[in-house]
């Protein structure tokens, strides 16, 4: 039995460590550490409820809508406020946009290098890989000269010994399984999502003035005028605009990042059996079909339990409890508890070795992730649950797409719960979603020809207006999964202020009854060839899109001071 | 001349970049460092016959908003230039390798180009719990600050967290994070890059003036560029003649907004923040946050999270006074009060020596004697 | 010295104290003290006026941007009414050392003896401990310290209001040099803050100091509310004594 630690875990947002057993060729058991802690909540406490967005916002520049969307919804909740249908609208494209984008980086500079082999792709034949783009789509950049030229830019790179980012990864290892030629072509779209990401986040900076952190984000709406007779609004110049970039992204996403989807997920259908997780897929339903508070989910909710497929439960939210038996704070009432975020407290508490360190005591607390558990029970949260709970749930497009799939790579439903499924699930997302953002740019020229051009709620926006005690909770669904802020505001101010995060349902720890988190349930099984170049391991947790800056902030704004905290 | 002099021009015919458009970025990057036109001549061949420098990129209590800002660079085939002509040896979130092998490949830079990379540092350093609060390869942060920037050619701060403590030095500074200048002092080339995050460009005129000039370029008081953090938001704003002609937005999506008045009654800390995005933009120039009707945060100055807050307000809190308490209501107050009072004891005074039928200098002379 | 003894002359003044003592009638403020003051009178209130508007800009102007210049114009008042006011409150800090001994700096900083031992009946009579104020000409020891105060409160005003300045004001304005300010104060944010509550220190501070002034006239004999229009006060002669007169021979009685 080898005891192997992967720290840093690179290609994610944040800080993460993995330590494994591995016996006999595959993990036998694993677990996830989160090492790094700001303390976001903490520094909220005392502050004005329309600036924790900004915030919250901070928490993930990769994601860098989301906890924005989470914050002001659960401070509308708590206050009462009612985004008018343009800052819906405006919000839907936001949040979809931001979607889209960041898969398609996932895809190709976070995850394509565990599958494509950088160095193999010298060897390709430019003509092959020409005529192997061609047959699966009919991208323009597909000819021979082109890719003779990504070979050559390639060479440059390992003729002048500075491979820079490509330096010593694991180019060789037996787990690649790409032919050159896709290995090649893998490369050529990898350089060229690096262009197309740039253009099309441009609609961000439409709606939202700049990307990473937009800034146009309101309490009560958004602060994006709307108005097909201003220049300094929203009008039908911009719509223009922005319908372009959406048209380029569904080109790019149907006929690149598909078609390269497929082509490796053919290569690799064994991974359709490694990594199936916990089994049960926790989704809280995004973008808003009407402005009422109850208005339906485009993508629905819902919960799935132990892989079942035929019912889908309703998602509560009093069901969520955080454990911190393996997580560095202490609870008032013990480590063995859970705690509902509502009434969730959280003392950082180090106990772990001091830096710098070799192993972590993963018998004792282990992790600056707390551990979220549904009804007591791990859930994996994610592109894949909400595919799963849409799909169950008789979501039309996505049975088409994921039928279609299953169909393609002659594979089983079975295959959907693994490492492949949550690739497979990310790319249907994204084609879905890229389809989707049409309809709401439709939606916003409708308004503003007849003439409805309000963008905020401005009668909640004074603090005199508010409930002097007033919780709120704001329900997210992130690239990473289903994303949750609780906030208490008092007397005008914050008081407390949580965070239940897609990576900390993922990446958390063991519970208190020692129930393996997602990402550590995942692991075990993976098949490891090499120890000491453990590149299965990197699939998995790629898989689910770590995004751990996400995960580290947990701390309870209301207790206690950090003068208590202890080092080991 | 150098003995290669036309890799990257080559390169850049391969990436379908011709000559002319890569003199066009030249020029482009000589005016955002505020440069005369010829010098993006000098520029263009500084980038192609200069080696390539190496640099590393280290994460800490970071959001990878810089490192995702940075890979948005405004011209796509410029900045994809600026990433052929930098080797990124290391940089978590981009680079292939992971655990020993990405380790390994920072310990490389470190011993064989020792006093000659660039580091780059995203995000503040913890100095609470002995550093507990941020590792990675189980070595805490400041660690790693202290052995790589310590041997690096130049340090860049980028973003706000990294430059100034940012976010996690938000009071009450939960994990007792610094900034590098603070964690790290006496650094030598040090230049903080400031905003949540630092615009690419930025960084990319930063690099090309090191490239062209082979030294770094004035700063200011905190250390940042004068080409990128010279002038205040507000005298470069798209919208100051409507603050210098008083129109203001007073409501959010009222007729102001929506025409494009200032957003000075909103809170917009333009007027106390100094950087360049009214004239670079973001995201390739396409809007900026003032120019999609958001106020300014002031997220490129020290200490924005607790000076700039609340945002939406023109000055910050008094301590002491409440959140949602102006200091001018307090002071408007405050001002009526003393003239109530004053004028109650004036009133009873008078009334006093009415009363009493004295003019005031028999009392004085009553109380004659004495005090001395 | 720049005030000649001539300045003293006994008067007898029936309206304010028939039969008790003899008023003299002194030149306590000369013209650079009354023209500073009324400066600073003049510039705080229109600063105060154009500041409070800067900072709550009311009105709404309507019309083309680029023919209007309400905010502009207000703010080149208040650029100008601040400079004004620094060159004022400068001339009174220099005429604490070349004027007479009623303006001079150490009757602002108690450092003699007499008038540290003034102190406290002031602050006696102030608190309605005793009846009469003891009888100083000029500034009494208290006033003299609070004035301390209110210079600083101006100094620190400036000061803020420089580096404000400083970081938008054109590149050949010699005002560039208080830049190095903005650091010192804690970035412009803080420095906004403080010119704000200064503000509302100093409107508060005008407001006692009207009452104080109307009020003393009422109390004393000494014309406290004329002598900042006239220079002139009358001051019964004894208490001539208490202002650290010798007051011996008045001829040779110019010095303080």
């Amino acid at each position: 039995m080898s005891h192997l630690v992967i720290d840093p875990v690179t290609r994610i947002e944040g800080h993460l460590r993995v330590e494994a057993e591995v016996e006999g060729g595959a993990v036998a058991n694993a677990w996830s550490s989160s090492t790094m802690f700001r303390g976001i909540e903490l520094i909220l406490k005392g502050r004005d409820p329309r600036d924790a967005w900004a915030f919250t916002q901070r928490i993930c520049g990769v994601c860098t809508t989301v906890h924005a969307i989470a914050s002001i919804r659960a401070v509308e909740k708590a206050i009462g406020a009612v985004p008018p249908t343009n800052a819906r609208l405006l919000r839907n494209l936001i949040m979809a946009s931001q979607m889209v984008h960041d898969h398609v980086v996932h895809f190709y500079h976070l995850h394509a290098l565990d599958w494509v082999d950088v160095v193999s792709a010298l060897k390709a034949d430019p003509a092959a890989t020409s005529q192997l783009a061609q047959s699966i789509s009919d991208w323009p950049l597909s000819s021979s000269r082109y890719f003779a030229a990504v070979k050559d830019r390639l060479q440059g790179f390992v003729d002048r010994g500075q491979l820079g980012p490509f330096a010593n990864a694991y180019w060789g290892h037996s787990a690649y399984r790409l032919p050159p030629e896709a290995n090649l072509m893998a490369v050529a779209h990898y350089l060229e999502a690096l262009d197309w990401q740039r253009e099309f986040i441009k609609i961000h900076a439409v709606l939202g003035g700049k990307n990473p952190h937009l800034q146009s984000f309101l309490v009560g709406g958004m602060a994006t005028p709307v108005d097909p007779d201003r220049q300094a609004s929203i009008n039908l110049g911009s719509v223009a605009a922005l319908r372009q970039l959406v048209a380029q992204a569904r080109d790019f996403v149907n006929k690149v990042y598909i078609p390269d989807l497929m082509a490796v997920a053919s290569f690799y259908k064994d991974w359709a059996g490694y990594g199936a997780g916990v089994g049960n897929y926790l989704v809280y339903g995004e973008y808003p079909e009407g402005d009422e508070p109850n208005a339906s989910l485009f993508l629905p909710s819902g919960v799935i339990w132990g892989r079942d497929l035929s019912r889908v439960a309703s998602f509560d939210p009093t069901k969520i409890n955080e454990f911190i038996t393996h997580s560095w704070y202490q609870y008032s009432g013990g480590d063995s508890e859970g705690r509902h975020p509502f009434d969730g407290e959280t003392q950082p508490h180090y106990t772990g070795p001091e830096p710098p360190y070799e192993r972590l005591n993963t018998d004792g607390k282990y992790s600056w992730l707390k551990s979220p558990r549904y009804e007591g029970k791990p859930m994996e949260v994610g592109p894949l649950s909400r595919m799963l709970v849409a799909y169950a749930r008789g979501h039309q497009r996505v049975q088409e797409l994921v039928n279609g799939t299953l169909n393609q790579l002659g594979v089983g439903p079975a295959a959907l719960f693994s490492t492949l499924g949550r690739v497979a699930a990310r790319g249907i997302e994204t084609v879905v979603l890229a389809e989707k953002l049409d309809g709401w740019l439709d939606e916003l020229a409708d308004n503003m020809g007849r003439g409805e051009l309000a963008i905020h709620d401005n009668s909640k926006w004074d603090p005199s207006t508010w409930p002097k005690d007033a919780t709120g909770a704001g329900f997210h669904e992130a690239p990473r999964g289903a994303l949750g802020h609780w906030v208490h505001i008092k007397d005008g101010v914050i008081a407390n202020y949580q965070c239940v995060v897609p990576s900390t349902w993922n990446a958390g720890p063991r519970d208190a009854s020692g129930q393996r988190g997602p990402y550590e349930e995942a692991l075990v099984g993976n098949p490891v060839a090499d120890p000491a170049q453990p590149l299965e391991l990197l699939r998995t947790l790629h898989s689910f899109d770590p995004c751990l800056a996400c995960g580290v902030h947990v701390v309870d704004a209301r207790r206690r001071t950090l003068a208590e905290v202890k080092v080991s | 001349m150098n003995p290669r002099p036309d890799w990257l021009l080559s390169e850049l015919e391969r990436r379908g970049v011709s000559r002319r458009d890569f003199l066009g970025f030249c020029g482009v990057m000589a005016s955002v460092l505020a440069l005369p036109k010829s010098a993006g001549a000098a520029i263009a061949k500084a980038i192609a016959t200069t080696e390539k420098p190496t640099l590393v990129w280290l994460e800490f209590q970071d959001c990878a908003g810089n490192t995702e800002s940075f890979l948005r660079a405004g011209r796509p085939t410029a900045a994809d230039i600026i990433l052929d002509v930098l080797s990124v040896d290391y940089h978590e979130t981009i680079m292939a390798a992971a655990g020993k092998q990405a380790e390994e490949a920072l310990h490389k830079v470190l011993a064989e180009k020792g006093g000659q990379f660039l580091a780059v540092v995203e995000g503040s350093i913890p100095t609470g719990a002995n550093g507990a609060y941020c590792t990675i390869g189980g070595r805490s942060a400041l660690s790693i600050a202290r052995e790589v920037c310590g041997q690096a050619a130049a340090t860049i701060a980028i973003g706000t967290c990294a430059a100034f403590g940012g976010i996690p030095a938000a009071s009450p500074n939960p994990t007792g994070a610094l900034s590098v200048a603070d964690a790290v002092p006496g650094l030598k080339n040090l230049i903080n890059l400031p905003a949540c995050p630092a615009n690419a460009e930025n960084l990319a005129a930063l690099v090309v003036y090191y490239l062209t000039f082979h030294r770094w370029p004035a700063l200011d008081s905190y250390r940042r560029p004068l080409f990128a953090y010279g002038k205040a938001i507000h005298d470069n704003c798209e919208r100051r003649a409507h603050f210098d002609a008083g129109q203001y937005v007073e409501l959010w999506g009222d007729e102001g907004h929506r025409t494009g008045y200032c957003l000075y009654k909103m809170g917009c800390k333009g007027p106390v923040t100094y950087q360049n995005c009214p004239s670079v933009g973001w995201n390739g120039g396409t809007n900026w946050p003032i120019g999609c009707g958001h106020p300014c945060l002031g997220c490129a100055e020290p200490e924005f999270w607790d000076r700039m807050t609340p945002f939406y307000r023109h000055l910050p809190n008094v301590p002491g006074f409440g959140l949602q308490t102006s200091v001018d209501r307090v002071g408007l107050w405050a001002t009526a009060g003393v003239a109530a009072a004053f004028a109650t004891h004036g009133l009873v005074q008078i009334g006093k020596r009415l009363a009493r039928g004295v003019p005031p200098s028999e009392e004085r002379a009553d109380s004659k004697g004495g005090q001395r | 010295m720049s005030q000649p003894a001539a300045a003293l002359e006994v008067v007898h003044a029936p309206p304010f104290a028939p039969g008790h003592s003899n008023l003299v009638r002194v030149h306590v403020w000369e013209w650079p003290v009354r023209l500073t003051h009324w400066l600073n009178v003049l510039a705080l209130l229109v600063l105060s006026a154009t500041g409070i508007y800067l900072g709550h800009p009311f009105l709404v102007v309507p019309g083309p941007a680029g023919q209007r210049f309400v905010m502009g114009t207000v703010r080149l008042v208040h650029f100008y009414s601040a400079i004004v006011f620094t060159l004022s409150v400068l001339s009174r800090i220099a005429w604490m050392f070349l004027g007479n001994k009623y303006s001079r700096w150490d009757k602002f900083l108690p450092v003699a003896r007499l008038r540290r031992e003034g102190l406290w009946p002031t602050l006696k009579f102030y608190l309605f401990g005793q009846r009469k104020p003891p009888g100083f000409v000029g500034h009494n020891p208290l006033a003299g310290l609070a004035y301390t105060l209110i210079f600083a409160l101006f100094l620190l005003q400036i000061a803020t209001g420089l580096a404000l300045y400083s970081a938008s004001c054109h590149l050949g304005s010699p005002l560039k040099i208080f830049q190095f300010l903005v650091p010192l104060l804690g970035g412009l944010q803080v420095a906004r803050l403080i010119h704000h509550i200064v503000m509302w220190l100093l409107l508060g501070f005008g407001v006692h100091h009207v009452y104080s002034a109307v009020l003393m006239s009422m109390v004393e004999p000494t014309a406290t509310m004329e002598s900042i229009f006239s220079g002139y006060k009358f001051v019964p002669e004894e208490d001539l004594v208490y202002s650290g007169y010798r007051y011996i021979d008045r001829k040779t009685d110019a010095g303080g």
